[in-house]
């Protein structure tokens, strides 16, 4: 099965700024595929070389199957996009704009205005058909902007930043919505700076940043990568650290904090029955067990650290 | 319908419903400023003038008026459309569909053509309500309205992606177009001019669109017709090919 977009050594420089610096990844076709960076990373850039909006310095990039530049029209073909920013033409009353985007990709008159139509429903504005893009409030901008990437029944939904500054129910329509798409078998891609999104959504995400793929993993390992925090709390507060055997390399740092034990160690799920039953063995008396899961955020951070905060600076 | 037709003509169509619906904008400025110039020209002027090339001087102006009116709406048409869609990336809208960038390019000219086109019949139409509108030569009248308002068709776009602000449309419309339709005999002959400035006159092409259009109607030509349209037909397949690779380079489009 082709890659729904495959990407291989992609570069892309704005004069001195290297936006996109060798970036190879690949997104399976059908899978919910998160990108998650800092602003200033390069997600948008990597999405506009996809769809014909920046023209790439070096490398391949493929969408299924098809070079980017040489089908380019195979290629724009099964995409859908929902953009960051908003460009969508002022003059029109919402429902044409849709029906024109059918009619580009070759969709006769008849049955434009019937996706047009669908599509609006779809995302909950139909009531809003005869409406111009400015006369729609901020959260209804952002289900327009679905709405056009849906009309043409794409095999690969782009969304850039789809919630940024969205309120909370738009954000779960819009979760469920895609949801339901991706399990309709469609391709998504998302990028994202919210991690929760990513974690909740995702099958796999890719992190980048300053350009350069830091690693490519699904949700759950990279909390793996991440140091989790167990607890104990004795009946009587402990002073000295107990010598620990358990989790055999996993664990990390042990100390005492109001005479709890506190054991930071990886996958911290597996580490905490084994250091249970050793401290039970060694005669101490248990009340309360903890074991507080790393965030995805934690990891993010951690991972995204070096200069990011420069980066932001510059972009934010 | 084929794909590509499809497409051709959703864009074809958005953009004339663009100037169709706007009509206060698009057709009514013609239609007011050439029956001015019909006004003072052609009645108050025009007595005083008598006639030139055998017709009267209302009838000789109303061909340079009509190239005047059609060639800036044209140009006007596509380099705005174009410059406004970059300025507030629409434009994006339609580079991220799998439309060619020739059928692009074929949108965007073949609906400033007919904005152009409009615009000329509303000149005719206003200057029959002041006198009668002779057409000698219906092809070479059809053929040079024609090849004028898709070259400037197609130089609007050039015009719309070369363009960084409002403030170049404006530059080159009225500082560089109207200034050489003005000089190109639209309101007097070549003949009445001494030698060097009729030389230096013949080095200006709007002298051979204004010809064209007043030998398809008064019959009248101070240059060869066949010549004057077979070198417009060429410069407008040349400014065709810079619309296309433009295009196809992103030119203006893509970052
Ligand atoms: N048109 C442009 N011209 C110059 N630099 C740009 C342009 N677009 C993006 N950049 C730069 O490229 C880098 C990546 O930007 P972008 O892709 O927008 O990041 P993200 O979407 O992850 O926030 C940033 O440093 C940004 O300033
Ligand atoms: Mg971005």
């Amino acid at each position: 099965m082709v890659a729904a977009i495959e990407i291989d050594g992609l570069t892309k420089r704005y004069g001195d700024v290297t936006a996109l610096d060798g970036v190879s990844l690949s997104v399976p076709e059908g899978s919910f595929f998160g990108l998650l960076g800092p602003n200033g990373a390069g997600k948008t850039t990597f999405i506009n070389i996809l769809v014909g909006l920046a023209r790439k310095s070096g490398g391949e990039a493929r969408v299924f199957g098809h070079d980017i530049e040489t089908e380019y029209r195979a290629a724009r073909d099964r995409v859908g996009l929902a953009p960051q920013e908003f460009n969508v033409d002022r003059f029109f009353p919402i429902r044409e704009v849709l029906e024109h985007k059918a009619g580009y990709h070759g969709i006769p008159s008849p049955e434009a205005r019937q996706r047009a139509d669908e599509a609006l429903k779809q995302v909950g504005i139909y009531e809003k058909r005869d409406t111009r893009f400015d006369w729609l409030s901020g959260g209804m901008k952002r289900r327009f902007l679905i709405a056009r990437a849906l009309v043409t029944d794409p095999d690969l939904l782009i969304l850039d930043e789809p919630t940024a500054g969205v309120d909370v129910q738009l954000r779960h329509d819009l979760w469920e919505l895609i949801t339901d798409l991706n399990e309709g078998g469609t391709t998504i891609l998302l990028t994202t700076h919210y991690i929760e999104e990513a974690e909740r959504l995702c099958d796999e995400v890719a992190i980048l940043d300053q350009g350069r793929v830091v690693t490519v993993a699904t949700p759950g390992d990279l909390m793996d990568r991440g140091t989790d925090r167990i607890t104990v709390t004795f009946r009587d507060p402990i002073r000295s650290t107990p010598s620990i055997a358990a989790g055999n390399g996993q664990v990390e740092a042990v100390e005492i904090r109001d005479g709890r034990l506190v054991v930071s160690a990886s996958q911290g799920g597996l580490v905490a029955p084994e250091l249970v039953r050793e401290l039970d063995a060694a005669g101490y008396e248990i009340v309360d067990l903890d074991v507080s899961r790393t965030s995805l955020e934690e990891v993010f951070v951690e991972l995204t650290r070096s200069d990011s905060s420069v980066t932001e600076e510059g972009t934010a | 319908m084929s794909r590509p037709t499809v497409q051709l003509r959703t864009l074809v169509r958005r953009e004339i419903l663009r100037f169709v619906r706007r009509p206060y904008n698009t057709f009514l400025p013609p239609i007011i400023t050439n029956t001015l110039y019909f006004a003072v020209f052609g009645v108050i002027l025009g007595s005083r003038i008598g006639s030139i090339a055998g017709v009267s001087y209302i009838q000789f102006v109303l061909p340079g008026l009509v190239v005047l009116g059609s060639i800036s709406d044209a140009f006007e048409n596509a380099s705005f459309s174009i410059f406004h869609g970059r300025w507030n990336d629409y434009i994006d809208a339609v580079i991220v569909t799998p439309m060619s960038n020739l059928n692009m390019v074929a949108s965007y000219v073949i609906a400033s053509a007919i904005r152009g086109i409009v615009t000329a019949l509303l000149i005719v139409g206003v200057g029959l309500v002041f006198t009668s509108v002779p057409i000698s030569h219906p092809f070479y009248l059809a053929a040079n309205v024609l090849v004028i308002t898709t070259l400037f068709g197609g130089l609007g776009i050039i015009g719309g992606l070369w363009a960084d602000d409002f403030d170049y449309l404006t530059v080159m419309n009225q500082f560089i177009l109207r200034p050489l339709v003005f000089f190109g005999a639209v309101f007097y002959s070549l003949s009445v001019l001494p030698p060097l400035w009729r030389q230096v006159s013949l080095l200006n092409p709007m002298v051979y669109m204004v010809n064209g259009v007043r030998y398809g109607m008064i019959g009248v030509s101070e240059v060869d017709p066949n010549t004057s349209l077979a070198v417009l037909s060429t410069a407008t397949v040349a400014v065709l090919a810079a619309d296309y690779l433009l295009f196809r380079r992103g030119y203006g489009l893509t970052e």
